[in-house]
């Protein structure tokens, strides 16, 4: 039973960090994008890959995991973030299903739809950490880091800037503010911390294919922070607990049949993000349509 | 934010209260595809799995009620792994039933770092013999199927130029390097092979591709509904040689669609009218319950479970606790298995061998040509 | 021989993602809502066919609950959904969401209403006819390339000949002032949901013949739509068109040197080099940043 419930924990951490970054650029910056589940699989593989040929510590994989979705959202932001919101998104989602394909065809990388097999548990200072009650330490601080990088962020001048951006981007491009350059970094950062999540979920589960890294992770990822609510701190992580705890509240109800778990969750987030849109725009932490 | 944590209390309290009643006294777990593309999968392996679950506790083969805790892999392997993880955490089982040959290799770490069995019955990619002490199969593995496929097609049809149609995945791949190995050994070639993808349904570029190679013969290599639309549109799109597949094919769509006429299919080999008790047991009652004859998967499935009476019954009779490394002992240890198809042995490396039957679908309905042994 | 068939294949394929893309391009151009929802339009319009012929009511009743289907979803999501929305605040991504929500749900709806494995509609009509030596055409590659030829003529006539046309690219060049001239914007939107969703139909009822259904499509199917809309050139419907075939064939024709796992990837490749070399499209006016 406690195992169950450390299990749940470690995996909302894991996809609370993932909200936290992505409401950084949807919430703050207003950068809209559904390739999320990209820089988290890349983390994923990456770390992986570290793990299992050069040094299963940690530190080692993280640091692995967070260059590569740098430089990865580097090249992507810098020709993306000079067209106007919609191309964003239809931008990002072409990188969503050419992540898929690249992630499915580059076996010797990802195994391909057999995946990375074996992976050895996270090395913390010489400490193997597979069981998930000690694994929830880990993942926790890694979440209580993130968001606190985060929200330093969001308080700085840097943070000011995004939010004038997000506003309105012509007035603080008329104010001298160089734009693509802020709005670049901002995905960059996101993209990076998201590969943390990344790291910390291939060393956990011990096996990452990427089913886990397809459009359908992206949209759950999106739809945690919008239930959350965007631009806020809680919201994010509310979204994602509540996400996250669905299926398991869902299977609570008897008459259900196990075969339509899955479909229900999806109707009941689905709907949720609608009649949210119509009537709270804000999300379940944020302020109410109209104030 | 304290309205956030009071919302997040509700829910963990929810899920407090949602969890499952203490189990029964033997529970066994199974990765079984039950929602998404292939759930026509999981409903054939459970009619076999139920079955042998009913017979053995009307039996009192074992001390206390057994029962089977599905959880829902959906043929892939990552939410197999969390399927399994629970299993394994959670509900606590020493033994399972798998299948898939993706969903078996991913869980396959998760069963040996935790000592739990897990047995096959479906997959039959010939990587799944090498994942360890605790992964067994009760399935004859690809590779032996097509070891029986090619002489056939080869020398009794003088069919000498195969095409491959393959999923990008690793059951695809695996029949993909047998195909390779065993053509030119029959003196046959295998022309050319086009991987498809896994979500793919449009195969009309393939089948032009295919057409140019003129290829006699064509191999199709998928599963699900995927595997009929291949075949659909291979015929749709003026491909008229000879197609050859191998056992995933035999469900009940396929087999009924009328384009698989004449096609060429492997199988493990059963006989279902054999006298012996346990088949026979099996044969009348699967047929009394579902109102159709069974085929190999029912079969491996009720195996599957069968084999778990059997240990743990043997176990409880030496007084020791079932566990996984218990099992794997008790199963080293035991000769033979009387199970639905005869009696059965086990290999060092925990496979058995079947024959391998060919057979061809006509109306409906693959019937025999003809049958390999390995021995 | 190859490439002159996997080019015809790719007409066939281009012609059914002109037919898909359209209706998305005519929304959006007219009333800039990005309508996500699009792909469940498609999804309701094949299965209420599927459901309709399959039980034995002939073509053209399939044809009418179709056509109904998709036009009072539409209609319902403009009415109750996307105005709402627009009174308070409409901005676009908001808009975006409530639209992806609706999908999502609808999508697994009819999951577990008719399954989730792949059905198709039987019909003599998907065999292929070997035309010249090597190369094969079905009927139904001919009755969707005959459609979007049709089509294209006819939604030119529509929206250059006719006042309701008119009205449309009214919309789509200025809403306010449309005002000015005495007409309601809303109502001209709601013509756009009409119209658009209706379109989806010839394209829903070939695919269930062809490739089949299953209630993931509609994700592609939006995929799709978007793609053809932004390389085509939004606000242009000959654009969309255009850019649905050359999607088509670029796809097939790709086979000629990939192998068929990339194709998908071809697409978006292409996509994403438009959006980033040239945003106004194919056929597109220039896109202020």
């Amino acid at each position: 039973m406690e195992a169950y419930i450390y299990n749940l924990v470690n995996l909302i951490a894991i996809y609370a960090i993932l909200a936290v970054t992505l409401n950084f650029i949807m919430g703050y910056a207003g950068i809209y994008s559904l390739a999320h589940a990209v820089f988290f699989g890349l983390g994923a593989y990456v770390a992986a890959w570290v793990a299992l040929h050069v040094h299963p510590s940690i530190f080692v994989t993280l640091a692995a995991a967070m260059a590569s979705a740098a430089a990865l959202s580097l090249l992507l932001a810098l020709p993306a973030l000079r067209v106007r919101g919609e191309y964003f998104v239809a931008a990002s989602l072409g990188l969503q299903v050419l992540a898929v394909t690249v992630f499915s065809e580059w076996k010797s990388f990802t195994g391909g739809i057999g995946g990375v097999l074996a992976i050895p548990p996270a090395d913390v200072f010489g400490v193997e950490v597979f069981k998930p009650q000690h694994f929830a330490i880990v993942s926790l601080i890694a979440l209580i880091v993130v968001i606190g990088l985060i929200n330093a962020l969001v308080h700085s001048s840097f943070g000011r800037n995004l939010r004038a951006i997000r506003d309105s981007e012509s007035a603080a491009a008329s104010f001298g503010k160089n734009v693509p350059m802020i709005k670049t970094l901002s995905v960059v950062i996101s993209a990076a911390l998201a590969a943390v999540a990344g790291a910390l979920y291939a060393s956990y589960m011990s096996f990452i294919n990427v089913e886990s890294f397809t459009l359908d992770t992206s949209v759950l990822v999106m739809a945690m922070v919008i239930i959350g609510g965007t631009g806020t701190v809680a919201g994010p992580i509310v979204g994602a607990a509540l996400l996250m705890l669905l299926p398991s509240a869902i299977s609570w109800i008897d008459f259900l049949p196990q075969t339509e778990v899955g479909a229900l969750q999806q109707i009941i987030y689905g709907l949720g993000m609608t009649l949210l849109m119509i009537f709270r725009p804000g999300g379940i932490v944020g302020r109410r349509a109209g104030v | 934010m304290s309205k956030a944590f009071t919302i997040m209390g509700a829910f963990a309290a929810c899920v407090c209260y949602a969890m499952p009643a203490a189990a029964a006294d033997h529970t066994i777990g199974a990765l079984f595809p039950l929602s998404g593309p292939n759930a026509v999968y999981g409903d054939v392996f459970m009619a076999g799995s139920d079955l042998a679950v009913e017979h053995i506790n009307a039996d009192h083969m074992l001390s206390g009620p057994m029962s089977i805790a599905y959880e829902d892999s959906q043929g892939l392997p990552q939410p197999a792994v969390v399927g399994m993880t629970k299993l394994v955490n959670v509900t606590g089982v020493p033994y399972t039933l798998s299948a898939f040959t993706g969903v078996s290799k991913a869980i396959s770490t998760l069963a040996m770092r935790n000592s739990v069995i897990a047995v096959n019955g479906g997959g039959v990619g010939p990587d799944l013999a090498d994942l360890g002490e605790y992964f067994w199969n009760v399935i004859p593995l690809a590779n032996l199927e097509v070891r029986a496929a090619v002489p056939y097609l080869v020398e009794s049809l003088g069919l000498k130029k195969i095409a491959l149609i393959y999923v990008d995945d690793p059951l695809g791949q695996a029949l993909k390097d047998e195909l390779e190995t065993e053509m030119p050994k029959a003196g046959g070639e295998l022309v050319d092979s086009f991987s498809v993808p896994t979500s793919a349904q449009q195969f009309s570029g393939v089948a032009a591709q295919v057409r140019a190679t003129g290829a006699d013969a064509v191999y199709v290599a998928s599963y699900g509904n995927q595997q009929l639309q291949i075949v659909k549109q291979l015929r749709d799109n003026g491909v008229d040689a000879q197609i050859a597949t191998y056992s995933g094919y035999a469900v009940p769509d396929a087999l009924a669609l009328p384009e698989s006429e004449g096609m060429i299919i492997t199988g493990q080999s059963v006989d279902f009218s054999s006298e012996d008790p346990v088949t026979k047991r099996f044969v009348d009652e699967f047929k009394a319950k579902y109102d159709r004859d069974p085929t190999a998967y029912n079969v491996n499935y009720y195996n599957a479970t069968l084999l778990y009476g059997i240990l743990a019954a043997a176990l409880e009779a030496d007084g020791t606790a079932i566990t996984g490394e218990a099992l794997l002992a008790k199963r080293r240890a035991t000769k033979s298995f009387d199970l639905v198809g005869g009696t059965v042995s086990f290999q060092d490396n925990g496979t058995l061998l079947f024959p391998i039957e060919v057979k061809q679908i006509k109306g409906g309905r693959a019937e025999a040509v003809t049958s390999v042994s390995f021995n | 021989m190859l490439a002159i068939q996997l080019a015809i294949t790719g007409l066939q394929t281009g012609a059914l993602y002109a037919l898909t893309a359209v209706g998305f391009s005519l929304i959006f151009g007219s009333t800039r809502i990005f309508h996500f929802a699009h792909g469940a339009t498609f999804v309701i319009a094949a299965y209420l066919f599927y459901w309709v012929y399959g039980t034995g009511w002939g073509l053209v009743p399939g044809v009418l609950a179709a056509t109904l289907g998709a036009v009072f979803f539409g209609l319902v999501l403009d009415r109750l959904v996307y105005v709402p929305i627009q009174r308070h605040e409409g901005s676009f991504f908001t808009v975006f969401v409530a639209s992806f929500g609706v999908g999502i749900a609808v999508q697994n709806v009819i999951g577990m209403i008719f399954g989730r494995g792949f059905t198709s509609v039987s019909t003599p009509l998907s065999r292929s006819a070997e035309i010249i030596p090597g190369v094969y055409v079905s009927p139904l590659a001919w009755i969707a390339m005959l459609c979007t030829a049709l089509l294209l003529g006819g939604l030119h006539f529509f929206l250059r000949r006719t006042h309701t046309g008119a009205a449309l690219r009214a919309l789509a060049d200025d809403p306010e002032l449309v005002r000015t001239f005495g007409l309601n914007p809303r109502r001209i939107a709601a013509t756009a949901f009409v119209v658009g969703s209706a379109l989806v139909v010839p394209a829903a009822i070939i695919t269930s013949a062809t490739t089949g259904l299953n209630p993931t499509i509609g994700h592609h199917v939006m995929l799709i739509s978007l793609a053809a809309t932004i390389v085509g050139g939004i606000g242009s419907i000959p654009g969309t068109m255009l850019a649905g075939l050359l999607l088509g064939l670029a796809e097939s024709l790709a086979l000629l040197v990939v192998d068929s796992q990339w194709t998908e990837a071809v697409t978006f490749a292409i996509l994403f080099a438009f959006i980033v070399i040239r945003p106004s499209g194919l056929l597109g006016r220039v896109v202020a940043h």
